[in-house]
């Protein structure tokens, strides 16, 4: 054994590409984040309310995408390439992909950015959502397509490479890491179908001229089809880090290697039948696929219930092999001194509050208190925001090492980065949470109404504030923490005594694993069912009630004119369509 | 990585401390739900009821 | 597959949490009568809210003993009518519509909360019984005047209210 980047140095080429592009990301999102939440708070304000969405939808497209997706495909292409003991089958075709995400990202943000510019005709503030007939810039749909485009050639690349080891290895289960990465990849081929159908069939063609209007609840549904498998894309990673990471560093073994097999197969067939849920207050949509729905999501808190449990007791297998005891006891002989252990076991107690918000947002009926106030903000800073960015930020100190062949620059200065983020954020989202109670909505630059006045039972809506300000601050700070880390550690020396790359043992291993588990065509099939039994009716019944292309109603562009009256003009002289 | 006093295998472990956490959890989960839906929702003002048909 | 008899039971907990939650729900809806907002009301071109009998003129109507029924119109960056006005210890109900982009019509600090979509109608009963004032707000994201979008209910006592045009 040795580390990752001597047993496959062109693979951790590719990696490290993904980590940078990744935290790229990271650094401009979380500076976009400070800016909003002096903001919105009135901390600071030295740009128009206008700005602030142009703002807003960078940061939630840098961060819930650029950030999380890149990473994502640097630890995906480790754990395809360490667990099957084999390199990627042809690099050029991984950096198509790699390049293709990367340009991608690009083509999307510079009419994001032009909305900052009064002189250049182009904008795509439209937020991370881009509902219709809200129009943005083409090149931003053609930016997100591309992109989408380059995650599922990646995946293409780890089925291929997994298919050669298969043909080589005919009796061997699938190793757990490469199970991890397929289930997730093949529900997000699923998922992803319904934005890239939103965006071909529709957005993209209309925002070029060639449809005069779209179906706004139509494109909306197709959005939330994939809005919300989406987020378990950045989770399953995520939980790929706990299962295959926590135990290890917590110097016991995987509880159960079956169960870990169980959580990845529900979330396969579950995450993209509910997206509906998102659209509990929508008018168009008839209340009995709101409640079937809604008990889809619920089931799919199976999973991460039994996450909860596995995941600690492999925690706790290690605790006590280091002496520890006692019912709680056991907690203390936990290295809580390592910055991975550490923050990875605090991303997970705050999934654990997310669990208990998410709930809320879930509940059909409840959702009337909450939707689309400020405790939606801070569920999913909660979420995305701590349970896949915290734990993404601990994997990366150990990872960083290992693709680079460098230590870590400061391990002292790591525990204190993740100290930092669970501080800040237990400051802003809880007072995120309490402010959506009274009513604070999200996506709002200036939350100062002139007729009215927000009341809040306990406190007020200025310490509301003022937690929400001193949280954000506090996270900018350990994003510029985390940063410096990973940069020094990347200028440092070469050495030559890293840790093997390794991941968790486990107690109850693969064998005891029934081997329909690994029946991907199984699973897969049993999914398709599901989304079709969820969505044919409230797709049909929306296409009924409005058409196709909607029953009527402009489009509000933000979008280069010139561009368009080219296509129109194209259009009109037979050229195209 | 780190030094282990002893090795615990798979059938000499009971994951007793993992059960006391999770079950102190679902109460924490069971009574700020009821808090959440019977007070903070069904005690609010306004709330959306069937069409008086 | 052997499973650990304490993860076993926290399965069958969990199952009985899932289930109670759904049941919660379900309590709220059958039992409490709480609706979702639904599709009972018909598409409509955003372009001929004119043509429309009930918003060309965006208004509270009395349509019955104690029932009132609110039309109302979301748009870039207002809503209409503004103030909305009704008697305390009445049921009114609210049909909201866009004639831009997807809005939404929130009723601060109270359940009353909905989506407004450009093409359909949004219909939400409430019951109304105190006197006061409650704001009304966008809380989807509308453009660059989003965070001005704002409105009001003025929920007068029985005795002193009168409709506008009605004897």
């Amino acid at each position: 054994m040795s580390a990752y980047v001597d047993q496959f140095p062109a693979e951790a080429r590719i990696v490290r590409a993904a980590f940078w592009s990744s935290f790229i990301a990271l650094g401009v999102g979380g500076l976009l984040g400070l800016v909003q939440v002096l903001h919105r708070t009135d901390v600071v304000r030295f740009m128009s309310g206008a700005d602030y969405y142009t703002v807003l939808t960078l940061h939630g497209v840098l961060l819930a995408i650029t950030f999380t997706i890149f990473f994502l495909v640097g630890i995906f292409t480790w754990a395809i390439t360490t667990s099957l003991d084999r390199g990627l089958e042809n690099l050029r075709f991984t950096w198509l992909w790699y390049g293709l995400m990367s340009v991608g990202t690009v083509l999307a943000a510079i009419p994001i950015l032009a909305g900052f510019v009064g002189s250049v005709d182009m904008s795509a503030s439209v937020l991370f959502t881009f509902y219709a007939p809200m129009q943005a810039h083409p090149l931003f749909y053609l930016g997100l397509t591309i992109f989408v485009v380059g995650t599922w050639l990646a995946g293409a690349d780890w089925f291929r490479t997994w298919l050669v080891w298969k043909r080589e290895h005919p009796d061997e289960r699938i190793p757990l890491p490469t199970f991890m990465v397929l289930t997730t990849m093949l529900f997000w081929y699923l998922s992803s179908l319904g934005v890239a159908l939103s965006i071909l069939l529709f957005l993209l063609p209309w925002s070029l001229g060639i449809w005069e209007q779209v179906n706004a609840l139509l494109t909306r549904t197709l959005f939330w089809y994939f809005g919300h498998a989406v987020v378990y894309f950045w989770l399953m990673p995520a939980y790929m880090m706990w299962y295959l990471m926590l135990p290890k560093i917590s110097g016991g073994k995987l509880f159960s290697d079956p169960l870990a097999r169980v959580v990845f197969v529900l979330f396969l067939i579950l995450s993209t039948p509910t997206g509906i849920h998102h659209q509990y207050l929508d008018p168009g949509i008839a209340e009995g696929f709101k409640f079937i729905v809604m008990t889809n999501t619920f089931f799919l808190l199976l999973p991460s219930l039994l996450t909860a449990f596995t995941v600690v007791a492999s925690m706790e297998h290690g605790a006590r092999q280091r002496g520890g005891t006692g019912y709680f006891g056991w907690l203390k002989a936990l290295p809580w001194r390592d910055p991975i252990f550490t923050g990875m076991a605090l991303a997970g107690l705050m999934f654990a509050a997310a669990g208990f918000s998410g709930m809320i947002n879930a509940g059909m009926n409840i959702n009337y208190l909450v939707h689309n106030t400020f405790w939606v903000v801070g569920h999913f800073h909660l979420t995305v925001g701590t349970a896949v960015a915290l734990t993404f930020m601990a994997a990366s100190y150990w990872f960083i090492p290992q693709v680079t062949g460098k230590r870590l620059w400061n391990k002292s200065v790591a525990l204190w980065q993740v100290l930092l983020w669970f501080v800040g954020m237990t400051f802003m989202s809880n007072a995120m949470h309490r402010a959506g109670l009274l009513g604070v909505p999200r996506r709002t630059a200036e939350p100062q109404y002139a007729g009215f006045e927000f009341e809040a039972g306990l406190g007020s809506v200025a310490e509301l504030d003022a937690q929400i300000a001193l949280g954000g601050t506090l996270l900018f700070v350990s994003v510029v923490l985390f940063l410096a880390n990973v940069v020094m550690t990347a200028v440092g020396d070469r050495i030559d005594d890293l840790p093997d790359n390794e991941y968790a043992d486990t107690l109850s291993g693969a064998d005891d694993a029934p081997l329909v588990l690994d029946n991907l065509k199984l699973w897969t099939a049993i999914a398709v069912v599901l989304v079709i039994l969820a969505y044919t009716l409230p797709l049909l019944s929306i296409i009924d009630r409005g058409g196709v292309f909607g029953p009527g109603g402009g489009a509000f562009p933000m979008v280069a004119e010139s561009l368009r009256l080219v296509v129109v003009a194209a259009v009109d002289a037979g050229v195209i369509g | 990585m780190t030094e282990l006093e002893r090795e615990i295998g798979h059938d000499e472990y009971d994951p007793i401390g993992t059960l006391a956490l999770i079950a102190v959890y679902s109460a924490i989960l069971v009574v700020m739900w009821l808090f959440m839906y019977f007070v903070e929702f069904l005690g609010n003002d306004l709330t959306v009821v069937g069409v008086i048909g | 597959m052997n499973i650990h008899t304490y993860e076993k039971l926290w399965l069958a907990a969990a199952m009985v949490l899932i289930v109670g939650f759904i049941a919660t729900i379900t309590y709220g809806s059958v039992g409490v009568g709480v609706a979702m907002i639904d599709d009972s009301e018909a598409t409509l071109d955003p372009n001929d809210l004119g043509e429309d009998e009930r918003f060309a003129e965006p208004r509270v109507e009395h349509v019955g003993d104690n029932e009132y029924e609110a039309y109302v119109v979301a748009r870039q960056f207002i809503f209409q009518p503004n103030p909305i006005e009704v008697p305390a210890g009445s049921t009114v109900t609210f049909y909201v519509t866009s004639a831009d982009v997807i809005h939404s019509f929130s009723i601060v600090g109270t359940n009353a909360n909905t989506m407004v979509i450009p093409g359909e109608v949004a219909t939400m009963t409430v019951e109304i019984d105190e006197p006061g004032e409650y704001g009304i707000l966008c809380n989807e994201y509308c453009g660059a005047g989003h965070h001005d979008m704002e409105g009001l209910l003025i929920v007068h006592p029985e005795d002193e209210f009168d409709l506008e045009g009605e004897e």
